[in-house]
């Protein structure tokens, strides 16, 4: 027992770990520029080469502590600042990292530049662990090289996924700006709406017949178990007869209820509190949440010299 | 004296005197209408006082800037709202409704299950002619939800869905929720013939503890698996549902069903009330929206009753089931129920359809959170 409440904290402990490494792991790097000339400027504006970063999961990823680097020999080149609230990437969202060598400009200025043939590298803030990589190709003037799809592709640097795009798309999405919603898309291909009905509803059904299904089956057992145990009883005449409790019908229960209930009423009359018969299970195996029932109530006292 | 004058006439425009027009006391009027209603006639008063009193609150006609209107960031009103806007008091609802419901009469007859799959008939019946006048498919979606008569779930989606528009779904669904005794017998009357109307049901068969805590964890995964996105709703439902049947967590299980749905419903009412400020709400829109509400309720009931007569085809004499249940599947829990069991007794006063009713009714409540979630798959 000892045992495995230490296996339990230890699982959560890993779990918390895993969780927070797992966090860091949902960033991508997701678009380059090497030559900007006439594209995205910075605040100062300046036409530099940029980085954009990916937040591929469903929660806020802080990527402030992480590295940013172009020399796999150096994983700690540019430590992303910590404490900075714009470092918090929101779900499914971009930023911006511009490669100009010059990080007094601010959190997004890295302090090296890229070109060609280099490797770029996003280290998560335990300065080992590679969480992408991407060797930048030669691309021309403000062309960039990113994913065919946000944060979709190869994250060990062997460029799957990847392609020269035909416009950049900084700090947005790669696949198209003018990308459709799913509502938009449902107006075009299905106008009156019998589609998404028709299909709708087969799912609601598959699942409630699916269920239904398993109740029915679980329902057998149980009636089968049940009647294993039926009980066996003597009758007034002396014959050992079989009672299956499945074939008492609810009115039987009823009356046996309302008996016991005018039994305790005929016996309520002393000032002593009365029995109370109940069917209700009553565990009390101590337990530090459920020990107010020790304190909160006393066990009834049963006057013994009263007939 | 100049000064004092100038005071006042600049408090005058601070009082809701001087912002108000006849929109905010429609809405006030409204409001006024649903308190009278819970009061006087008993509609759901649980429902109906908080989102009266929450109109009421939500139409004070007020100078802007004040930071105590529910759509002003910050304010406490806007800051209770976030639970509706956010999504996060349906689930807790759902959670309270799990704990509280007892799922034996779907257990000992699992066959009632698919009435509370033909009621979701209703949603995607309201989500084509929603279309056809004009709104966008995901507002059509969170429009058919209505259908589903589950307050919650109307809530959570059209959050997601159409955001502009769920002040209007939520009380359009709250609304029809308190009619259910109103609107539903008619429909079942019109569809349903003497003879349907006397059948008697067999009595449900006794359910084990254990087939009860089986339940709801092999319903989430179900039904989780085949709609994920109904995950919220589904996983607080099942999970209020095994706190209560465990039979260990009696405490939880009490605290869901008392008072944390107390409280929620009374936060979720009232901040839903207050959203139907009468600039934003008093549009043709939410004109549509009520009709289409109403529409989707009237199908869904039909669609339950014809479902019942259509099953009875099928099945052996002694088996049949009562069309009289069939509304049930509309999940306002446990109104319609107790419809089927009212009407039931007016055309036979011994037979008495309520436990028979409960399952479909449950089976409704799951029914339309899996609906929910497809749509929301789909659509979001």
């Amino acid at each position: 027992m000892k045992n495995l409440k230490y296996i339990l904290v230890l699982g959560c402990l890993f779990v918390a770990l895993t969780a927070t490494a797992q966090s860091q792991s949902s960033m991508r790097l997701n678009e380059i520029l090497l030559h900007n000339t006439t594209d995205f400027q910075d605040d100062f504006g300046q036409h530099n080469a940029w980085i954009e970063l990916f937040n591929e999961s469903y929660g806020t990823v802080d990527i402030g502590g992480c590295y940013l680097t172009n020399d796999p020999n150096n994983l700690k080149k540019y430590i992303i600042p910590k404490g900075d609230v714009i470092t918090k990437i929101k779900p499914r969202q971009h930023t911006l990292f511009w490669a100009d060598n010059n990080p007094y400009h601010g959190t997004f200025h890295t302090n090296f530049t890229i070109e060609a043939g280099q490797e770029i590298l996003f280290v998560s803030s335990d300065g080992r662990t590679v969480v992408d990589r991407i060797v930048v190709p030669e691309m021309g003037e403000n062309e960039s090289f990113g994913r065919l799809k946000d944060g979709e592709g190869a994250i060990d640097g062997s460029q799957q996924g990847w392609h020269i795009t035909n416009w950049t798309s900084p700090s947005t999405n790669n696949s198209g700006v003018d990308e459709e919603s799913k509502s938009e898309k449902m107006r075009e291909t299905d106008p009156y709406g019998w589609i998404l009905s028709i299909t709708a509803m087969s799912v609601v059904f598959l699942a409630l017949i699916i269920l239904a299904m398993l109740f029915k089956l679980t329902g057998r057992i149980s009636i089968k178990n049940a009647n294993k145990k039926t009980a066996k009883t003597v009758s007034i005449t002396g014959k050992e007869i079989q009672i299956d409790a499945t074939d008492i019908a609810g009115e039987t229960y009823a009356a046996i209820a309302m008996a016991l209930h005018l039994y305790n009423e005929q016996n309520s009359s002393h000032d002593e509190e009365s029995l109370v018969v109940t069917m209700a299970h009553t565990d009390r195996s101590y337990s530090p949440w459920s020990s107010k029932i020790y304190t909160l109530r006393q066990t009834p006292i049963v006057n013994k010299n009263k007939k | 004296m100049n000064t004092i004058i100038e005071n006042l006439q600049q408090f005058w425009q601070y009082t809701g005197f001087a912002n108000c027009n006849y929109q905010y006391l429609l809405m006030i009027a409204i409001g006024i209408l649903f308190i009278y209603l819970a009061i006087a006639k008993e509609w759901e008063p649980m429902l109906l006082v908080p989102i009266g009193f929450g109109i009421i609150i939500g139409n004070i006609p007020l100078f802007q800037g004040l930071q105590v209107g529910i759509y002003e960031e910050g304010s406490v009103l806007n800051i209770l709202y976030q639970g509706v806007r956010q999504g996060f008091y349906p689930p807790l609802i759902f959670l309270g409704i799990g704990a509280m419901t007892d799922f034996s009469a779907l257990i000992s007859n699992p066959k009632l299950l698919l009435i509370g799959g033909a009621c979701q008939f209703g949603i995607f019946g309201a989500y084509a002619i929603a279309l056809a006048i004009g709104f966008s498919p995901a507002e059509a979606g969170a429009i058919g939800i209505i259908g589903g008569a589950d307050g919650p779930t109307a809530i959570f989606l059209s959050s997601r869905l159409a955001p502009d528009l769920m002040g209007a779904i939520a009380v359009s669904a709250y609304s029809y929720m308190a009619l259910v005794p109103v609107i539903q017998p008619p429909i079942m009357r019109l569809l349903t013939t003497d003879k349907e109307r006397l059948i008697r049901m067999k009595p449900p068969r006794a359910v084990s503890p254990t087939e009860k805590k089986i339940f709801p964890i092999v319903g989430f995964l179900l039904t989780a698996f085949i709609v994920p996105s109904g995950i919220p709703l589904l996983g607080m439902l099942f999970f209020g549902n095994l706190i209560k049947e465990s039979g260990v967590t009696r405490r939880l299980a009490e605290t869901a069903r008392g008072p944390l749905v107390d409280i929620v419903t009374m936060l979720i009412g009232l901040t839903v009330g207050c959203s139907t400020q009468a600039d934003k709400f008093i549009q043709w829109n939410s004109i549509k929206i009520f009709l289409l509400g109403a529409l989707s309720f009237v199908i869904a009931t039909a669609a339950g009753v014809l479902f019942v007569k259509f099953f009875n085809l099928f099945l052996k004499e002694g088996n049949k089931i009562n069309p009289l249940i069939g509304n049930s599947g509309v999940s306002a829990v446990p109104d319609s129920a107790r419809v089927s069991n009212t009407v039931g007794l007016k055309y036979d006063n011994k037979n008495y359809l309520l436990m028979h009713a409960m399952g479909p009714n449950v089976a409704g409540v799951i029914g339309s959170a899996v609906a929910a979630g497809i749509l929301l798959g789909f659509l979001a």
